[in-house]
């Protein structure tokens, strides 16, 4: 069904047709049947090629996470193809999973919850190699040290516990310990959300060092339409389990055609006090509806200012409408958000 | 300036550790006239949660608070806790972060905007329960009158932050303080949050004090901005001066930090080099020293004063650097260009 924008001169490094993770939730009481179905991604279809970063943009509870955890099978995928290099994942054995995990990481949000508080800096990151086999006692130690220096860290750190460390540091290390195993693509879950402006800014001009330096494709999932600008090659939008529209940034940015996206664009504050006294606000009504129970056809439209009665009945495939610019939606418009 | 409802002067707080004595707050002074809006920027720890909760006094006893907060000329410092209650929701009014510990989940919406109504002044149950509605219709809130019945929990975040702002505008404060109203919030919802809190000001006349580190919110809604950085106050101005002109490194370090979503830029970001200091035992000297590139010997061994920078249109701008002037007419965030830490180690374990 959908047609995203797939370049045919390339192959994509990651490509994934019609994902679709659902959640069971199960009732407390045992033996009752489960009573309602989260339905967090519903036929996501993108195409990350190698050495871009892909952002991957939305509010809470959109299913931008669950899709990231859905590329290193952490959220089981309920139907849909997620193919690496060529390789599906989907139904893939644990232990074949593992050997394709070396070239498919991930770095969480929390600086704080993702290290273990009792180990050392180096024994975490070195513990991906470990768990591969690949750790040797004469080569091991250099690599560490090599990961560390990577991401302007000092080496002598190494026996440090993670406690010793910054936010920003943190961050950092988690970014080391997926290095480590120099993969093709890295998924960025969120990665500078937990910090502090100034620091937020050193990684970020760290990651696309890294990209520069390694050719590693990176999945971006933040909700700041900001920093994803700033690091995206292109620009995925989701609303509740459905990418709405992808682009290339420029394009998506300066010409957004689905209402969504140009909400979400005229709702982001800027840090320039005249342009924010000429911005005219799309105020959306309401809220996001529960994702156990969406709205039939487009579900963005019971918030949609455009909504008519095919929005209720017919859901909008995401639609190449030129340029690599893929919209779903009835009535697509280019508009320029100020 | 008209009378303002605000007037803050000198205002210390400072909390006894182990470690010795924490100055969270050094000497902060500011004025705030009606339907004013202060912006208070600054990271984590630099002491602007501190700011809005000494303001309102609700600071532990183990606080210990110097200096002046006057609100409609009533003195707040050292107030007896029995006539704080008094000021509390009449006179000025908070609103914090996160909406869903702020409401008591075991009663009515209904129950706690009545209950704010009737705490100050007599006021018949009927007469609150049609305040009460026409608050929640003020704040945003569709179809109030059946949201009177509803608990906090049947209500999204954005929907309570909503509330909070009713209770809050319920008896007309003279000060709202606001901290970190939308950071738990998605960015639609902070839009029509921000909208509901900016028609309450404009109801209610009030002043507002917006404590927040996003400095996106603050371009925004604020009239002036202060800018704090371990503890005291670096930089303070009109919101044009400051975004435009800043006149301080530090100010520029945050500027250059945050990318924009309205232009692209290959440019990197401008990135702060090291820690903020903790605010245990200020040493002396500019605390921002040792992160900022144009340090000389001065700068470590004496602290600057918050001084005047000339501006064009005559506003108060005000700076905490020796080299204000200079800094104040160089391109913002120039200076960090090039001012990047190659490796960074472990904070010494001192506490």
């Amino acid at each position: 069904m959908a047609t995203d924008s797939t370049d045919t001169t390339r192959s994509p490094v990651l490509s994934v047709r019609d994902l679709v993770v659902h959640f069971q939730k199960k009732s407390s009481l045992p033996f009752a049947k489960p009573t309602s179905v989260v339905h967090a991604v519903c036929g996501s279809s993108f195409d990350l090629f190698p050495g871009e970063t892909l952002g991957l943009v939305g509010e809470s509870g959109c299913g931008k996470t669950t899709t990231g955890r859905a590329m290193l099978q952490l959220a089981e995928p309920t139907s849909g193809s997620i193919k690496f290099d060529g390789q599906e994942l989907v139904g893939l054995s644990r232990k074949e999973m593992g050997e394709i995990r070396q070239n498919l990481q991930i770095v969480f949000q929390d600086p704080f919850g993702s290290l273990d508080p009792k180990m050392t800096v180096g024994q975490s990151i070195a513990e991906p190699l470990a768990i591969h086999g690949r750790w040797t006692d004469e080569e091991g130690p250099g690599l560490v040290a090599e990961a560390m220096r990577h991401v302007g860290l000092d080496p002598k750190f190494a026996s440090r516990f993670p406690n010793e460390f910054s936010g920003g540091q943190r961050q950092r290390i988690g970014i080391a310990r997926a290095l480590i195993l120099n993969p093709k693509v890295l998924i960025l879950d969120e990665p500078v959300s937990a910090l502090d402006v100034s620091v937020q800014a050193g990684v970020i001009n760290l990651l696309a060092d890294l990209q520069e330096k390694f050719g590693i494709a990176y999945l971006m999932i933040a909700h700041d339409l900001s920093v994803v600008r700033h690091v995206s090659d292109r620009v995925a939008v989701m609303y509740l389990g459905r990418i709405v529209e992808i682009a290339d940034k420029v394009d998506l940015y300066s010409a957004p055609q689905h209402p969504y996206t140009q909400a979400l664009l005229s709702a982001a504050p800027l840090a320039d006090p005249k342009a924010e006294r000429q911005r005219k606000r799309i105020i959306l009504e309401g809220d996001v509806p529960s994702p156990t129970n969406p709205p039939s056809g487009c579900r963005f439209r019971t918030r949609c200012p455009k909504a008519q009665d095919i929005c209720a009945n017919e859901i909008p495939d995401l639609i190449d409408r030129g340029q690599n610019h893929a919209v779903a939606c009835h009535f697509p418009e280019a508009m320029k958000i100020i | 300036m008209a009378q303002p409802v605000v007037s803050v002067k000198g205002l210390e707080v400072s909390f006894a550790t182990e470690g010795g004595m924490l100055n969270a707050v050094r000497g902060l002074t500011f004025e705030l006239a009606e339907q004013e809006v202060l912006g208070i920027v600054g990271e984590s720890g630099s002491g602007k949660s501190v700011t809005a909760l000494a303001l309102i006094g609700l600071l532990p006893k183990t606080a210990v608070v110097k200096g002046s907060v006057e609100i409609d000329g009533e003195e707040i410092v050292g107030r007896a806790e029995k006539d704080m209650y008094k000021m509390r929701g009449s006179k000025i009014a908070m609103i914090f972060q996160d909406p869903m510990t702020s409401l008591n989940p075991v009663y009515t919406i209904g129950w706690q905007i009545i209950e704010a109504v009737r705490s100050h002044g007599k006021v018949s149950k009927d007469e609150a329960k049609v305040r009460a509605i026409e608050l929640l219709r003020l704040s945003g809130i569709p179809r109030p009158e059946a949201a009177l019945d509803s608990y906090p929990h049947e209500f999204s975040g954005g929907m309570r932050q909503r509330v909070v702002i009713a209770i809050a505008m319920a008896n007309s404060p003279r000060v709202m303080l606001a901290d970190e109203p939308t950071t738990a919030l998605d960015v639609t919802v902070q839009a029509q949050v921000l909208l509901s809190l900016q028609s309450a000001l404009e109801k209610t006349k009030a002043a507002l004090v917006l404590v927040t580190h996003d400095l996106g919110v603050v371009a925004g809604m604020a009239n002036r901005v202060i800018v704090m950085y371990a503890g005291r106050v670096v930089e303070f101005a009109n919101v044009d001066e400051l975004f435009y002109r800043p006149s301080m490194p530090y100010t520029h370090g945050l500027l250059g930090a945050i990318p924009s979503h309205a232009e692209d830029s290959d440019e990197r970001l401008s990135q702060i080099p090291g820690a903020p200091p903790t605010m245990l035992n200020h040493a002396g000297g500019c605390p921002f020293a040792p992160r900022c590139p144009l340090a000389q010997d001065v700068c470590r061994s004496t602290e600057p004063a918050l001084e005047p920078v000339a501006t064009a249109d005559g506003s108060v701008h005000l700076s905490a650097c020796h080299f204000r002037d200079e800094v104040s007419s160089m391109p913002v965030a120039s200076m960090f260009k090039g001012a990047e830490q190659i490796l960074e180690g472990a904070e010494d374990s001192g506490h």
